[in-house]
């Protein structure tokens, strides 16, 4: 089939809708994909520096056994407080939201995602759920830890009703950016974009969206019977009344487990752009790498009961869950392995992201093999509820997705922004964040392994077991003050960047996607002419695999065009 | 602007031969947009199917027996299967209306609408009076919790379809839709027979089982 490009542009280029006028039309309730993503990344870092301030807190109390700032009613709701605000209000909605909503629509050549209109109200959403899950401080915050588990969180305090209006909202934002990230997937491709071609944090977004659309709702209605339990005395969870508590840990769990993948599959899309563009070579697997996010997605929704190997479950039921956990091990290995055979023998340039991708390298595949170890039915009797879990999950959330979303950032920002980063305050930031992050988390292992259960105030009968565990206790308090830091310098680095970064131009790294050819920041409508795709964007040794560019760009970009730019940048 | 000719390979596919390309993209995409919204809300009902079976399995008996010791009574059959009957008839008579529709006969396709609309208010009218009736409570056992949940989450999505036809008849009297782009007239179908086969589900886990 032969096309020229004139009757491309034929119905195509009239399709532009007029730019947005005023400020509120333009910045505050705005339709276009990038400014809600933009507004998503604000929020988010706004609700992460709450989140994590608590998270200090945490540590701060924890310095001496017996509780050095707070009484444990207070600890109890900081820490649910903690664990809520950085699932819901931090890294789904950064990693979707934020992440999701700039760069997926750019990559695939769309001028919008597919309903900018359900966009702009999931987005306007998150704010109101946040400050309704905040402002249960003021009545009595939840005390249940994130998991809310019946019958305590029956008879938790009043903001508890609150942390459950909360999620449900954030729950219905997260449905509708779900289906409307599958729809503009499926339906809005460009012109010669095949499955087989779209970039691989697109695949991401799409095995995202596909649970976000599917478990989310699983949790709403969890959320839902405990909002009625709560304020109608419906009998669901209650077990004085008929009702099973366990009913609420597989409902809860149905959504919580692929929630995980919610939060880590955007990450692994980062990582597999980051690496090619600064290795300076094709993508190693790339269809092994698609699948197995689509693998994980999938197979993630069989798992959910290993979180619940406690709860009473028959034997024979565990063994199927833990038999599909580790099976999950399989295509999470074959994404680890493609990425480092991506490295060998490519030409390394350690910019500020592909410090961090390399990073998560490490974090990431340390929190995945100690999740393979805690799916055995025999070592999860012995860590379940210890510090050992809470190593586990913070290796995968901060060392995995927060990792996968700072490579994100100074990845994407010269593109958002039109300026660069400073790289060397990026570096600085790499090291402090890395250390921070291992000091922080890894001494939990062998504490939960020697006992210290989590969720408690105090330890002063586990430090009489084990007298070190003050020692490690401050250890990791005083690592976690280096991963505040790192953040603070970010923010830093990003305002000083908006001040008087130096402009970025169209594609700083000499990167191959589609949001690479278009100026940066990108005009309202993306693209003026809708590009055709011929390629895969990770040969970069080749022509770019573009037709109908705004720039003309076909040249091959220059191997040493991302050390050049590094080199420039921390000159 | 010179015409630069792409020998493009296998995935290049257009429609620009279509004068009502936007109007087709914009059709496909809220279709795919309806199908995964009704996937999701399946997810939604499924959940809460889960959480009665879960209950149902965990107690010895069912109906289950009150702390006071009397079992609870089973639902009245009879009247379910009337009232179900009214509301798959409005699935069949939505059918015949889209048909009407499809062949361009407007008057059938409005009469054909309107008895959907009372079939759908009527099963409405018969649930109220089944809950008026039925001596179970909401939050006075799992059985009723799970009972009232379910079929009030189903009564309101048929409520909310009333006012969805309703509105579609009002659309289509007013001229929005053509003989050709009427997909505010499909979204309306899917969602009925979904409303539809929503209750296939409730009135075996209600009343049969």
């Amino acid at each position: 089939m032969t096309v020229s490009s004139d009757a491309l542009q034929h119905g195509v280029e009239d399709h532009i809708h007029p730019a947005p006028e005023g400020f509120i039309r333009k910045y505050v309730f705005s339709i276009d994909h990038k400014v809600i993503g933009f507004q998503y990344f604000i929020t988010g870092m706004l609700f992460f520096a709450i989140a994590g301030s608590l998270a200090e807190l945490i540590r701060l109390q924890l310095l001496k056994p017996e509780g050095a700032i707070m009484s444990n009613q207070a600890y109890n709701g900081v820490y649910t407080m903690h664990g809520t605000a950085m699932v819901w209000m931090v890294i789904i909605p950064l990693v979707t939201g934020a992440l999701g909503n700039f760069i997926m629509p750019l990559q695939i050549g769309a001028r919008d995602v597919a309903f900018p209109w359900l966009n702009m109200l999931s987005f306007w959403i998150f704010p109101v759920a946040g400050a309704i899950l905040f402002a249960s401080f003021l009545v009595g915050a939840p005390n249940a830890g994130w998991t809310e588990y019946a019958p305590i969180s029956l008879q938790g305090p009043p903001g508890t009703t609150l942390w459950c209006v909360a999620i449900f909202l954030i729950g219905i934002s997260s449905t509708l950016t779900g289906l409307n990230f599958m729809v503009t997937v499926i339906k809005m491709r460009c012109p010669g974009m095949t499955w087989t071609r779209m970039p691989l944090f697109t695949w991401a977004t799409f095995a995202t969206a596909l649970i976000n659309m599917v478990a989310t709702v699983a949790l709403s209605g969890a959320l839902a019977a405990l909002f009625m339990e709560r304020v109608f005395g419906v009998p669901f969870y209650d077990p004085a009344r008929g009702g099973s508590p366990v009913l609420w840990q597989h409902m809860f769990w149905f959504y919580s487990h692929p929630a995980v993948y919610i939060m880590i599959i955007p990450a692994f899309g980062v990582i597999s752009e980051v690496l090619p563009v600064f290795a300076r070579k094709p993508i190693f697997g790339y269809k092994m790498i698609a699948f197995s996010s689509m693998a994980i997605a999938i197979l993630g929704f069989a798992v959910w009961a290993h979180h619940m190997f406690t709860s009473g479950m028959a034997p024979w039921l565990q063994l199927p869950f833990m038999i599909v956990t580790m099976l999950i091990g399989i295509p999470t290995g074959i994404k680890i392995f493609s990425w480092v055979a991506t490295l060998w023998g490519g030409r390394l340039h350690f910019s500020t992201a592909m410090l961090f991708a390399m990073g998560f390298l490490i974090t990431f595949t340390f929190g995945g093999i100690t999740g393979v170890y805690l799916a055995a039915v025999p070592a999860d009797l012995h860590e379940h509820g210890t510090y050992f879990v809470v190593g586990h999950f913070h290796y995968v959330v901060a060392g995995g997705s927060v990792m996968g979303l700072l490579a994100a950032i100074f990845f994407w920002f010269p593109k958002a922004a039109g300026r660069m980063l400073d790289e060397r305050m990026g570096h600085w930031t790499f090291w402090l964040f890395f250390f921070g992050l291992n000091g922080t988390f890894f001494p939990m292992h062998w504490l939960g392994l020697f006992g210290m259960p989590r969720r408690y105030a105090t330890y002063v009968e586990f430090a009489k077991i084990y007298p070190p565990a003050q020692l490690w206790n401050i250890v990791a308090s005083a690592s976690s003050l280096l991963m505040a830091a790192a953040m603070l310098l970010l923010f830093i680095n990003i305002l000083r960047s908006l001040v008087r970064g130096r402009p970025s131009g169209i594609n700083p790294w000499g990167a191959r996607t589609l949001e690479w050819t278009i100026s940066s920041p990108p005009p309202y409508y993306n693209f003026k002419r809708i590009p055709i795709v011929l390629g895969l964007p990770y040969c970069f040794d080749e022509p770019l695999p573009y037709r109908n560019l705004d720039n003309e760009q076909d040249e091959i970009p220059k191997p040493h065009s991302a050390s050049q730019a590094w080199m420039e940048a921390t000159a | 602007m010179a015409t630069t000719i792409i020998s493009s390979p296998d995935a290049v596919r257009f429609r620009y031969d279509d004068v009502d390309h936007a109007y087709h993209e914009q059709r496909e995409n809220r279709l795919t947009g309806i199908v995964l919204f009704l996937v999701s809300d399946v997810v939604l009902f499924s959940m809460f199917i889960f959480a009665y079976c879960y209950l149902r399995s965990s107690v010895p008996n069912w109906p289950p027996i009150t702390q006071g010791g009397h079992q609870l009574p089973r639902f009245d059959t009879a009247f379910a299967e009337f009232n179900s009957i009214v509301l798959f008839g409005s699935g069949a008579t939505m059918h015949f209306a889209m048909e009407s529709w499809k062949h361009t006969n407007r008057p059938a396709f409005f009469r054909w609408l309107i008895a959907t609309i009372i079939l759908g208010a009527g099963f409405l009218g018969g649930q109220a009076y089944e809950y008026s009736t039925v001596s179970i409570t909401w939050a006075g056992s799992t059985m009723g919790a799970a009972f009232f949940t379910l079929t009030g989450m189903h009564g309101f999505h048929v409520l909310v379809g009333v006012i969805f036809l309703c509105i579609l008849g009002l659309q289509a009297q007013a001229g929005v839709y053509t003989g050709s782009k009427y997909f505010g007239l499909t979204a309306g179908t899917l969602y009925w027979h979904f409303v539809d086969v929503i209750w296939v589900a409730l009135f075996f886990l209600f009343y049969l089982w």
